[in-house]
């Protein structure tokens, strides 16, 4: 055995099923775990790509603007100088400037306090963009008490002498639009600074180049000034309003937990807003001057969102998965059980149904009958293993008990109320002798509590074998056949079937059959027995195979019969149960070696007589004297049974004894013209009884018994006859 | 068939003598009635000369046993030929009496 097999038979199926579950369930999660980790890497590096380039963009944009204003004003440079000594041409060149682009709001210039000898102390002539023009002012520091040397457009670039942009502001002098200014120096001929000279750039669009686009739909653009002032910010319209401000504070709190962009300089710090959404800026400052910061909010749901719905998909479409697997597993599993069961339960019902076969077929009467005077054949072919169709026999009392019963249906059911009426048959044969009394006892006993509508058709036959005497009951059974030289059916009356009515009175029948003389009882699946065209068998067939069976023995007339039926059903299955029962009476008759007879009246006194006639025919034939004793005992027993009762109270009437010795056989046969009684059908006296319950009558007839090897009664023309017989060993003395 | 009764050694005891066939037990009953109206004693049946019995017997023997035992006694029946016992054996008698 190798280490699979060991493993295998430590183990049974389920605790392997259950472990292949685990196992799937344990990769399908790690698969699922796995992809879901590098899906949202993937997705993670893509927003940071996107942020990045969104970033970069924006500032190339921006940037690209305030270029454009640096190199306008820094082309003035010369004609600036010139200024600077000839103020005559300013307001010229100021025009000019403006012109250049119309997002400068104004052009200005802001001279060194008290540079022009007798001009102004405080110097500023500016012009500013209106829809009529540029108009121009020829100082405004006067006009407004707008001292200019405070503000940082003028005293940076004095005292650096570089150029300089100023934090967005609004402009309070004349445009009141939100502008940012870019200033440099004035250089005169002297190479001193004479003042600066400034454009005020619009920023109006700003929020167009930050916004007018997004990387994911709710994602927002801002620009904040280099020390984290907003410049910028999405129209108020935008519905995050509120995350602007976070996104400045953590972008301005330097405690917040921000980390660099993979491969870029860029500060990335996640964040949860105010609503509870996950969320992140990315930001980063503008190359050069102003060192403005770009910065990009997105949302963790619009980012991932596609993974959330995949992730929720998949982890349905897995749950699915399971549910089908385990319900596979469970329905194979169920399956394999209930095939098992199956399994068992149809070997468990063949098991009982061979037992119930078995059962049935020993119901049967195996033995031959061990009586010279009948000739007997049975023969019985269920089309299932067990069915509906019977036929039993027994001798009790030389009589030949025997019947044929077809219950309608076929099967377990036929055979179980066919059991129960076979029981009835035995039970009911076994005290009383009379077919149509047998009849009338099995239909009252099955009738009770009959509610499954099931019938019985059922003949019974009592077969007086000394006499040839035969008496029977039909009730709705197929009738007999009887074969002497001719062939005939047997004359029965109408009786209905057994099972139908609880209350029917059956008549019976007696005839007298010849010797010799054969009857066939057979059930209807011999006469309805079916070939593949559908046509049956047919009486008419059984009369032709009865008459060219004359002469043969029951078994020999079954056996054709059976051939016969076979040939005509060929390969058609058998539909029904064929049962067939042939009694040939064959009475021998032996030679008499003695016969002597006396006749008594009916006085126990006379039963001395009776006592020396037994004894005297017995001396005669040498009997031993214990078995003398015996033939004495049986017969007077016999014979006050019929003194005692045969007759009416003081009524006179005679009892004849007959002894008849064949070199086989004693019999003693009494006779009276007494009331009808047969004695053969007196109860058993129970000899296992204590003194106390033992009853005082019924023991002679049991002796009878006994002592006799048969005894046998029949009512012939208003007489009890009553037969003893002893067999008589041979001897060669 | 003949019937004697006497008393020995405090028991009754009947002889019986011939043939009891049912055309002497009424006789017979008639003869034993001394075991029937007993109330005191136990009852001994010498059976040595005892040759045939019939039914009719035996019942008289069973009405005299219920009897006896319902006083608390006993019935023995002694010296039974073999064809007696044998009509004994068969009716189931011999599991009722005492036998000697």
């Amino acid at each position: 055995m190798n280490i699979l097999e060991k493993i295998r038979s430590h183990f049974s199926r389920r605790t392997w099923i259950t472990l292949i579950i685990v196992f799937a369930a344990l990769m399908l999660e790690l698969f699922s775990a796995a992809q879901y980790y590098y899906t949202k890497r993937i997705l993670e590096e893509e927003l940071e790509k996107k942020a990045s380039i969104e970033i970069t963009m924006k500032a190339i944009l921006v940037k690209s603007m305030l270029n454009t204003t640096e190199q306008v004003l820094n082309s003035y440079m010369v004609e600036l100088t010139k200024l600077a000594q000839d103020t005559d041409d300013i307001d010229d060149a100021i025009c000019t400037i403006a012109q250049a682009n119309h997002y400068f709001k104004g052009v200005g210039l802001a001279f060194k306090p008290g540079y022009f000898e007798g001009g102004d102390e405080l110097f500023e002539p500016w012009g500013f963009n209106s829809s009529s023009g540029v108009q121009f002012k020829e100082n405004i520091a006067s006009r407004e008490s707008h001292d200019y040397t405070n503000y940082k457009f003028y005293s940076e670039p004095m005292s650096t002498g570089k150029p300089y942009w100023s934090d967005p502001y609004i402009d309070t002098v004349e445009t009141h639009s939100f502008i940012t200014t870019y200033s440099i120096p004035i250089i005169d001929k002297n190479g001193e600074r004479a003042g600066i000279a400034g454009i005020d750039l619009s920023l109006e669009w700003l929020n167009d180049t930050l916004n007018n686009r997004h990387i994911y739909p709710s994602s927002f653009c801002m620009l904040l000034t280099d020390n984290g002032k907003l410049i910028s910010q999405p129209s108020k319209s935008h519905h995050k309003h509120k995350d602007f401000d976070d996104a400045v504070r953590l972008i301005n709190d330097p405690t917040a937990d921000k980390r660099i962009v993979t491969n870029s300089k860029i500060n990335v710090i996640e964040f949860v807003t105010e609503d509870g959404e996950d969320a992140c800026v990315f930001f980063h400052h503008m190359r050069g001057k102003p060192h403005w910061q770009v910065a990009v909010v997105c949302y963790d749901k619009e980012v991932f969102g596609e993974l959330y719905k995949m992730q929720l998909r998949t982890g349905l479409l897995m749950l699915l998965g399971f549910l089908l697997l385990g319900y596979i597993i469970y329905r194979f599993l169920k399956n394999n059980k209930r095939m098992a069961q199956n399994e068992l339960e149809h070997e468990r019902l063949n098991t009982e149904l061979h037992v119930a076969q078995r059962i049935q077929s020993e119901m049967l009467p195996k033995a031959d009958i061990e009586h010279s005077n009948v000739d007997i054949a049975g023969m019985l072919v269920a089309a299932r293993e067990v069915g509906g169709d019977i036929y039993d026999f027994f001798v009790r009392d030389e009589k030949l008990f025997f019947c044929i019963g077809d219950a309608s249906g076929k099967g377990v059911p036929s055979a179980l109320v066919m059991s129960v009426t076979h029981s009835l048959f035995r039970a009911i044969g076994a005290r009383e002798s009379n077919p149509a009394r047998i009849m009338q006892l099995i239909n009252h006993a099955v009738c009770e509590g009959n509610e499954s509508s099931m019938f019985v058709t059922y003949f019974i036959g009592v077969l007086d074998l000394p006499t040839g005497r035969l008496h029977y009951c039909n009730a709705g059974h197929d009738v007999p056949i009887m074969i002497t030289d001719k062939v005939h059916k047997l004359d029965v009356k109408p009786n209905l079937p057994l099972a139908v009515m609880g209350d029917w009175q059956f008549e019976g029948q007696d005839i007298k059959l010849e010797p010799g003389e054969t009857f066939l009882l057979y059930t209807d699946g011999l006469t309805e027995a079916m070939n593949v065209h559908k046509h049956q068998f047919g009486i008419e067939r059984v009369l032709d195979i009865v008459k060219s069976s004359l002469g043969s023995s029951p078994q020999e007339l079954l056996n054709s019969m059976l051939d016969a039926m076979h040939h005509f059903v060929g390969e058609a299955e058998q539909s029904d149960d064929l049962t067939m029962l042939a009694i040939k009476y064959t009475p021998t008759i032996d030679d008499v070696v003695l016969e002597r007879e006396i006749t008594v009246i009916n006085d126990v006194e006379q039963v001395t007589l009776l006592n020396d006639f037994v004894d005297a025919f017995c001396a005669d034939l040498k009997m031993h004297t214990s078995e003398a004793t015996q033939m004495r005992l049986a017969v007077e027993e016999a014979a006050v049974n019929v003194i005692n009762y045969a007759y009416p109270e003081g009524e006179k009437g005679e009892l004849n004894v007959k002894a008849i010795a064949t070199a086989s056989s004693l019999k003693f046969v009494l006779t009276d013209s007494g009331m009808s009684f047969a004695p053969t059908d007196a109860p058993d006296v129970d000899t296992s009884l204590s003194a106390e319950d033992r009853r005082i009558g019924g023991l002679g007839i049991f002796l009878v018994r006994q002592l006799m090897d048969s005894i046998n009664y029949e009512r012939i023309n208003g007489h009890n006859v009553l037969t003893l017989t002893k067999k008589l060993l041979v001897t060669n003395d | 068939m003949k019937t004697t009764i006497n008393e020995i050694d405090g028991k009754l005891v009947a002889t019986f003598e011939g043939q009891l066939d049912t055309a002497a037990a009424v006789e017979v009953e008639k003869e034993l009635k001394p075991l029937y109206d007993n109330e005191d004693k136990d009852i001994m049946i010498d059976c040595e000369k005892l040759e045939y019995i019939a039914s009719s017997g035996l019942r008289i023997l069973l009405g005299i046993l219920k009897k006896a035992k319902s006083h608390g006694h006993t019935v023995t029946l002694k010296s039974l030929n073999d064809d007696i016992k044998n009509v004994f054996q068969m009716t189931g008698f011999i599991n009722l009496f005492n036998f000697e």
